[in-house]
């Protein structure tokens, strides 16, 4: 049967509860349901606990526990209807309607009725008590001559006069205090008769004895001070408590006032009276409940006047003290109570009443079994309160209301201390799970397991109503949303309305409990479910992470980002439940198995990292689509995209903070990998940008085809420049120094140092990657100028001189474009266009002049094309920049040497040598010594000695001889070229000759001019001399000089020979082919750089 | 910082056992230094570093990961995107080398590639400085086992006395340049499954280098 009642209460709960479930298909049901809860409730509670034997079911509700035989009890109440006493009786209700009422009540046919009246009206007077309390006087008339006076109380009948009572007397006081209690058997009808007080001034010269003795023997030596008289049918049959004032014969004037309690009681047996009077009050109760079909949980205690009257009357007959009375309300309450729910006001108000006597008056041992009978009788309707805290048929303000009321109760009994006691017997508690030998009588672990029970019934409800079979893992994982949603709205309120009440009257933490049950539960339900669905997460698909593809065109809709998403908000969800936790059980927190729900989530982790990448390059994508390329403001030189980025990385942040991963290797890890994703979408934007901008700038007008660069590109290179910058101190907002900290206090200095290398490593990584892809964006540009540039050198160097429109326009085309960047760029990025754009004018201009010496284009034209590429230069912002380039340098340096004439190129050639052979130190072909001087027009050479010469003949020595040639060649035409004599077989030769040559003064001031020095091996016959090696000397280094020659200092030079044709001035010379002097001078070089 | 210019990027992945030398190799590659006393990898470590091949020079992004079980769900969100994974054992730990599997099929999984093949995995087979008595894993063991699984590219190393190390890295690298040129060569090829496969079995012997002092 109990168990009925418990699927009875779930069933409740449930529709309760399935009102804030989510709702699938049960729309209609809800207007049904709602209203049926209450009516089919208290069918309910009355039918499931009764006893059903065919009995109709009000007489045997009369019959539980009533040892009396009916007609008796029925006999009794005719009988005090009879005797009705006090002053309410005939007033209210008269004799006639409270004998009806008694007969309805007690379902007694008519002539059972006169049967029963008979035996009552034959019994004889019942034995009535009238109960006096003498409590206190206020403002006497003083009797003595130090103006005070030393009062008593005198009472008795008016029917019974002889018969008097005194109370004790109170010495010098006008305001005395005796409480004190007399009973004054009433005689015959009680009606008539009257109550009278003296109050009267003791007289201090007569002994105790005296006193009591003249008092009572109506003598008067005393001196009365007033007096009161009270009919009897003035007094309530319940009783009263009143001031009178005090009169005295021929006195106007008030004597003082007395404050007596009056009250009736009968001499009857207690124990009987008090047995009578729960059979009375269980049956008019019923009585009662039945006509007036009050509500359950309603009624709290008013009867109708009759049978208020009756119980009074009962009470008053019988001489039931309140406690008493209270305590027979208490225990018929509380067994009505159990079928028919009354108000638990009605409860609280009682026990009010009842714990200051339980605690302090000499309780029978019966009464205190009765108490804890009725007790365990109610209380179960108090955790059934707790139980159905979520029941939503009743309203909020109602349920309060109950609480506070359970609360009350719950208090004053654990004030009563129950040790010892069953109150909680597994019968009726069978949903107590923690349950030890011996009576139970622990109120506050009972409280808990109610408060658990309760949340579980919820809860259990929500699961099976929201499960469905076959469910897809998108709806499993909603549905915990929803379900710990609905466990954090049930937790809230619960804070929010009723733990303080619990708090306060019962020291009991509501919330807390029931968090700790709701968190083990969610964690049981979520553990399996989410870590299941992360090892089966479908991969999301997308090429997004290799370069320069775009993701492909996947459905954003379709399940994996949903899955993704949907599962990190149930991270979200629990986050917040655990949060709560924190705050709620900051203790017991740490021991919390949901402490660790991100454990469960591991899988789904990378998930969401991809989800977010994902997400992140759709936007991306979407914002270079959306980008206008202009200025988002003049203060800027980005566009809208750059901004958009932005945005879009901190989604990533704040991913990336809502995420807040409590564990932090993982933390660690995870920035690790953001960070690497940022940097690909930086490239991925980068890619898009170009993409975007990749078709712009192509001009056409009459002349040509060409690349002009446009905003636009100097926007997309700006925009990527502009996210490049932003990426360090975006990486700074992951919360880096706070994981590493951590790392370094869980894990050591060691390894947080390798985790922080790792993280820089990898932010550098990122910056340099987009850095370089900068640096990609600005050849591409430069490569476009390319063609024009090539083409605007190759027509100046050839149109040079006829026409200067060509360098005009290549001076235009460069100039615009290099401040369109420069006016775009920043500083950096515009250094290293130019720098590219060095590069590259130095690699076009190798492929000119590689192909035109091939196709043995004469020296003007290299000319022509190094002045173009002077004019150029020139124009560009930055002349001192160009002067870093050393590929441009070396270019330009052929191309000056390509545009030489011949004759000049072969100067050239000796120039290097003669630079060369400065530097050189001791040689195996020997040294020379000569001096040398301008005199007048005219070089004075004496060509000294010789050492070490080369061994040159088969007999080890040399015959040598210095031929002396002036250079350059053409300039000294005419002139003529002296030789020494030649001396034989000697290392160590002495010439010791001078030649003196007449030259023009043009030809000593000759700029460059040189004087070779070329040391032979004579041939036996002459022909085929042998070249030993040579010297140079420079014009520029001869004195011109009166002095004589023999005081200038010996000028020593090591011999060499050319050793390499591999210079670009050979190079040229050799180009010149078909140039008979470029031939021969090469064709000689050969022979000097010996073979 | 790394040098401006537009080397080709190449993402590496260091996978396998906890403790059979993956941030020892990278460390002797990238820094040519020896740890004797490295600590296991939280999650994962990153280095780059510069090679040079047949003239043209690759930027290597590597991806060191944290070999130990409790990291599984930290290192595979680095797996996606990668152009070349390392799959790493020590030759005197047999269970490493019957774990290669396992890596394989995580490594497939997680970095999302449609064709297993097209996965440029080379092993390697890392302590082969150790003494003969303490190798439980012969080089035919791991050959037979790449042939297997259709890699084709082997080597054993040692981190610590350095052989093998380089060359594993540029093999790595010659490995994804084969396939790329295959692959470019595919777009054209529709036949090309069976092709490959041929070509696998034909060049396995020539890319598997064994140490020198074994
Ligand atoms: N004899 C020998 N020992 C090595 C070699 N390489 C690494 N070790 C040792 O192996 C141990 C582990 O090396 P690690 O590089 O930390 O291993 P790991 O693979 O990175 O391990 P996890 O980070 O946990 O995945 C260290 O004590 C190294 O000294 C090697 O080539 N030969
Ligand atoms: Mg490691």
């Amino acid at each position: 049967m109990v168990e009925v009642k418990e699927e009875e209460e779930k069933k409740q709960v449930a529709e309760a509860a399935a009102e804030i479930a989510p709702k699938e298909d049960e729309g209609e049901n809800e207007n049904e349901s709602l209203p049926t809860i209450s009516e089919s409730e208290a069918e309910n509670e009355v039918s499931s606990s009764s006893d059903s034997d065919g009995e109709p079911e009000r007489d045997k509700a009369l019959l539980i526990g009533v040892a009396f035989n009916i007609d008796e009890l029925y006999t009794e109440i005719l009988y005090i209807i009879l005797h009705n006493v006090g002053c309410d009786v005939s007033l209210e209700v008269g004799q006639n309607s409270l004998f009806s009422y008694a007969q309805e009540a007690f379902r007694i046919p008519n002539n059972k009725h006169r049967q029963l009246m008979d035996i009552a009206e034959s019994k004889q007077d019942p034995e009535l008590m009238i109960n006096v309390e003498v409590i206190e006087a206020k403002e006497l008339k003083s009797k003595d001559s130090n103006g005070l006076s030393d009062p008593f109380v005198t009472l008795y009948l008016a029917s019974n006069s002889s018969h008097k009572y005194n109370t004790s007397v109170k010495s010098m006081t006008l305001n005395p205090i005796w409480e004190e209690h007399f009973a004054l058997p009433i005689t015959g009808n009680s009606t008539g008769d009257t109550l009278c007080l003296e109050v009267w001034d003791f007289d201090p010269a007569e002994s105790m004895k005296e006193k009591f003795v003249t008092a009572t023997s109506g003598q008067h030596e005393n001196e009365l001070i007033g007096r009161a008289s009270i009919p009897l049918n003035t007094i309530p049959a319940s009783g009263m408590t009143m001031w009178y004032s005090l009169d005295k014969k021929h006195k106007a004037t008030r004597q003082g006032v007395l404050k007596v309690r009056v009250s009736f009681s009968s001499g009857k047996n207690n124990q009987v009276a008090q047995q009578e009077h729960r059979h009375m009050r269980k049956i008019i109760l019923l009585h009662e409940l039945e006509m007036s079909k009050v509500a359950p949980h309603w009624w709290c205690g008013n009867f109708s006047s009759q049978g208020e009257q009756l119980l009074t009357q009962h009470i008053a007959q019988s001489g039931l003290w309140p406690t008493e009375v209270a305590l027979c309300s208490y225990s018929v309450y509380a067994d009505v109570h159990q079928k028919h729910p009354l108000s638990l006001t009605l409860f609280t108000k009682l026990l009010e009443k009842l714990v200051k006597p339980l605690k302090t008056e000499d309780i029978s041992e019966e009464e205190l079994k009765l108490f804890w009978e009725a007790t365990r009788k109610l209380l179960p309707s108090c955790f059934s309160v707790i139980r159905k805290i979520r029941k939503k048929s009743t309203t909020e303000k109602t349920i309060m209301k109950q609480v506070i009321e359970v609360m009350k109760i719950l208090n004053y009994i654990t004030l009563l201390e129950p040790n010892g006691i069953d109150l909680f017997p597994s019968t009726l508690y069978p949903w107590i799970t923690s349950r030890e030998d011996g009576p139970n009588c622990d109120i506050l672990s009972t409280l808990k397991e109610a408060v658990c029970r309760g949340a579980s019934d919820w809860l259990e409800y929500l699961i099976e109503a929201n499960s469905r079979q076959n469910e897809t893992d998108l709806v499993k994982l909603q549905n915990l949303i929803q379900l710990i949603h609905l466990v954090r709205t049930d937790l809230q309120k619960s804070i929010e309305y009723y733990d303080k009440l619990f708090l306060d009257h019962l020291k009991f933490q509501y919330a807390k409990c029931l968090y700790v049950f709701y968190q083990a539960r969610i964690a049981t339900l979520c553990e399996p479910e989410v870590t299941e669905i992360c090892k089966t997460l479908k991969k999301l698909h997308y090429v997004g992470y290799s370069f320069n593809s775009a993701p492909v065109n996947e459905d954003p809709t379709d399940d994996p980002l949903l899955e993704g998403t949907s599962l990190f908000e149930v991270y979200l969800t629990l986050q917040r439940f655990v949060m709560l936790g924190k705050g709620l059980c900051p203790a017991e927190y740490n021991s919390f198995h949901i402490k660790n729900f991100h454990k469960w989530f591991h899988g789904g982790v990378t998930q969401w990292l991809d989800i977010a990448v994902y997400k992140a390059l759709i936007r991306i994508e979407k914002a270079v689509e959306l980008d206008k390329l202009v200025h988002v403001d003049t203060s800027v030189k980005y566009s809208s995209s750059a901004v958009d980025a932005l945005t879009i990385f901190y989604q990533v942040k704040t991913f990336w903070q809502q995420l807040n991963w409590p564990d932090v290797e993982g933390s660690y890890t995870f920035i690790a990998k953001i960070i690497d994703d940022i940097c690909r979408c930086c490239v991925f934007y980068a890619d898009k940008m170009a993409a975007k901008v990749d078709g712009l700038g192509e001009v056409e007008d009459i002349y040509d085809k060409k690349f002009e660069i446009t905003n636009e590109w100097c926007l997309a290179i700006n925009n990527i420049d502009y996210v490049r910058e932003t990426l360090e101190p975006f990486t700074r907002e992951l919360n880096m120094e706070e994981v590493l900290k951590q790392i370094g206090e869980t894990k050591g200095p060691l390894d947080a140092d390798r985790c922080k290398n790792t993280l820089e490593n990898v932010i550098s990584n990122a910056i340099d990657t987009v850095r370089n892809k900068i640096i990609e964006l600005l050849e591409i540009v430069v490569n476009k100028m390319g063609p024009s540039m090539k083409r605007l050198l190759i027509e100046g160097a050839e149109l040079c001189n006829q026409d200067s429109n060509s360098v005009d326009r290549l001076m235009m085309y460069v100039d615009n474009n290099l401040s369109t960047l420069h006016r775009e760029l920043n500083s950096e990025n515009f250094n290293r266009i130019l720098q590219i754009l060095w590069d590259q004018l130095s690699e076009i201009l190798n492929d000119i002049i590689q192909n035109n010496l091939e196709k043995r284009r004469p020296p003007s034209f290299f000319a022509n094309l190094h002045t173009t590429l002077n004019i150029m230069l020139g124009s560009f912002k930055n002349p001192d920049d160009c002067s870093s380039c050393d590929a441009l340098q070396r270019t330009e340096q052929i191309l000056k040497i390509n545009g030489l004439e011949t004759a000049d190129l072969i100067h050239q050639a000796y120039l290097e040598l003669a630079n060369l052979f400065e530097k050189s130190g001791e040689t195996k072909y020997g040294e020379l010594s000569f001096r040398c001087k301008f005199q007048n027009d005219s070089l004075i050479i004496e060509i000294m000695n010789a050492r070490d010469l080369l061994v040159m003949d088969s007999n080890g020595t040399t015959d040598s001889f210095v031929r002396i040639h002036l250079l350059p060649e053409h300039k000294f035409i005419g002139v003529e070229k002296p030789k020494t004599k030649t001396q034989n077989k000697t290392l160590f030769p002495l010439f010791d000759e001078t030649f003196t040559i007449k030259l023009s003064t043009e030809q000593c001031e000759m700029e460059g001019g040189l004087i070779l020095f070329s040391v032979k091996d004579r041939d036996m016959l002459g022909y085929n001399n042998q070249y030993i090696g040579e010297a140079f000397l420079r014009f520029s280094d001869i004195p011109r000089t009166d002095q004589d020659l023999s005081s200038l200092p010996q000028v020593k030079k090591w011999l060499n020979r050319p050793v390499t044709m591999d210079t670009n001035v050979i190079k040229a010379l050799e180009s010149r082919q078909g140039d008979k002097q470029a031939r021969e001078f090469l064709k000689k070089y050969k022979q000097r750089m010996g073979s | 910082m790394r040098s401006a210019s537009k080397n080709t990027l190449l993402k590496v992945v260091i996978l396998g056992d906890g403790g059979v030398g993956k941030s020892c190799l990278m460390n002797r590659f990238v820094s040519n230094q020896f740890d004797e006393h490295s600590f296991h990898t939280i999650g994962v470590e990153f280095l780059n570093k510069d090679i040079e091949i047949d003239g043209e020079t690759y930027t290597l992004q590597i991806w060191d990961t944290a070999g130990q079980e409790r990291f599984k769900s930290l290192r595979t969100p680095f797996y996606r995107g990668s152009d070349i994974c390392i799959l790493t054992y020590a030759i005197d730990d047999k269970t490493s080398f019957n774990n290669l599997e396992m890596w394989r099929t995580e490594f497939s999984y997680y970095a999302d590639v449609k064709e297993n093949n097209q996965i440029p995995f080379i092993v390697v087979g890392n302590k082969s400085d150790v003494i003969a008595e303490e190798r439980e894993v012969s080089q035919l063991e791991m050959e037979t086992w790449c042939n297997e699984n259709g890699i084709t590219s082997c080597i054993e190393t040692s981190a610590k006395n350095a052989s093998n190390v380089q060359e594993a890295f540029k093999m790595a690298v010659q490995h994804w340049l084969r396939l790329e040129s295959r692959a470019d060569k595919n777009e054209t090829d529709i036949n090309d499954t069976v092709d490959l496969t041929k070509k696998s079995g034909d060049n396995r012997m020539s890319c598997c280098v064994g140490s020198s002092d074994d």
